[in-house]
């Protein structure tokens, strides 16, 4: 009987749910005409921060999705994911600046 | 002996006369280009002159910076007026956003290490070439101007990107303008591939933009 319930309480833990994603908060620095890291697996719910270093102002652009504007140098910029697709994302003034979220 | 600058100068002069040259079986540019325009011209490319002898001193590579950005936001004003092709102007527009905001975070480094910028027959000489240069392309409409303008720009960052790398980081001996020095090359840099997309485009290129997609 005993490992019947303990059975059954596993299969009711397991059945229909997800397990909880804790959000997480990445950083992402704009240095040297590029975004660092390139590339960033990130999950619905994390954040995302982008911080200028550079001494140029750059934008974080992923058309349909998210633009940050013009960001001047030491300017932040968060995005939270909503959607667990690849977001291609680039500087609307620095064609060569390029780089993608993508999910876990 | 030929300095490494004056061969940097000739290589950007030989590909600025090639860009410019006009066959008289080519096609008139696609972009912003009427039948029967006038023919291309060619500007004068930006004079950068070898250095005085001798390594240059630090107030010296903040005068020369401060002239070559100068230069080029000058030209960049110039494109805003002459041009009448968007993609060139969104170009001329962001040298001019660039090279002020490198302008003003070298200003900024120069007057909080109390050096003050000294004048050179280099810094003279980017100041005049740029001068020379703008007036010859204020010479030229439409196709013509924005072809030139560009090609220009190309020679121009070319030229300016072999200096950086050759003699200013080198000679810098103050640290703190050695990494500022290093860290605006990449600006430089991607305004030289920009430019050359650009270059592309007036040719006839063309370019999509990124989105996002479901994995």
């Amino acid at each position: 009987m005993r490992i019947v319930e303990v059975a059954l309480l596993l299969a009711a833990s397991s059945c229909g749910t997800k397990a909880h994603h804790e959000p997480q908060t990445f950083q992402v620095e704009i240095r040297g005409m590029h975004y660092a890291p390139a590339t960033l697996p990130v999950a619905v719910g994390d954040h995302v921060v982008w911080t200028n270093r550079d001494v140029v102002p750059h934008t974080v652009t992923a058309d349909g999705w998210f633009d940050s504007g013009s960001l001047s140098p030491n300017q932040q910029w968060s995005y939270t994911i909503g959607q667990p697709v690849v977001f291609d994302y680039r500087c609307t003034f620095h064609p060569t600046m390029k780089a993608q979220l993508t999910p876990k | 002996m030929k300095s490494q600058l004056a061969i940097i100068l000739s290589a950007a002069t030989l590909l600025l006369a090639s860009g410019c040259k006009q066959k008289s079986a080519e096609p008139p540019a696609t972009v912003g280009e009427a039948p029967g325009s006038a023919p291309m011209g060619s500007a004068a490319p930006v004079a950068v002159p070898p250095p005085s002898a001798g390594s240059l001193s630090d107030p010296q590579i903040a005068a020369i910076v401060v002239a070559a950005n100068q230069v080029d936001i000058d030209a960049g004003e110039l494109a805003l007026k002459r041009s009448k092709n968007e993609e060139v102007k969104k170009f001329a527009q962001r040298m001019i956003t660039d090279h002020t905001a490198v302008n003003k975070s070298a200003v900024d480094l120069v007057t909080r290490l109390k050096l003050t910028p000294e004048p050179s027959e280099a810094s003279r000489g980017l100041t005049a070439g740029g001068a020379d240069s703008r007036a010859t392309l204020d010479k030229l409409d439409g196709g013509a101007f924005d072809r030139a303008y560009v090609a220009n720009e190309v020679a121009y960052h070319k030229a300016v990107i072999g200096v950086l790398v050759s003699q200013l980081i080198p000679s810098a001996t103050n640290p703190e303008l050695k990494t500022t020095l290093v860290s605006v090359k990449p600006a430089f840099d991607a305004h030289l591939q920009h430019a050359e997309q650009v270059q592309a485009t007036l040719a006839g290129g063309g370019s999509g933009a990124p989105g996002a997609h479901a994995m």
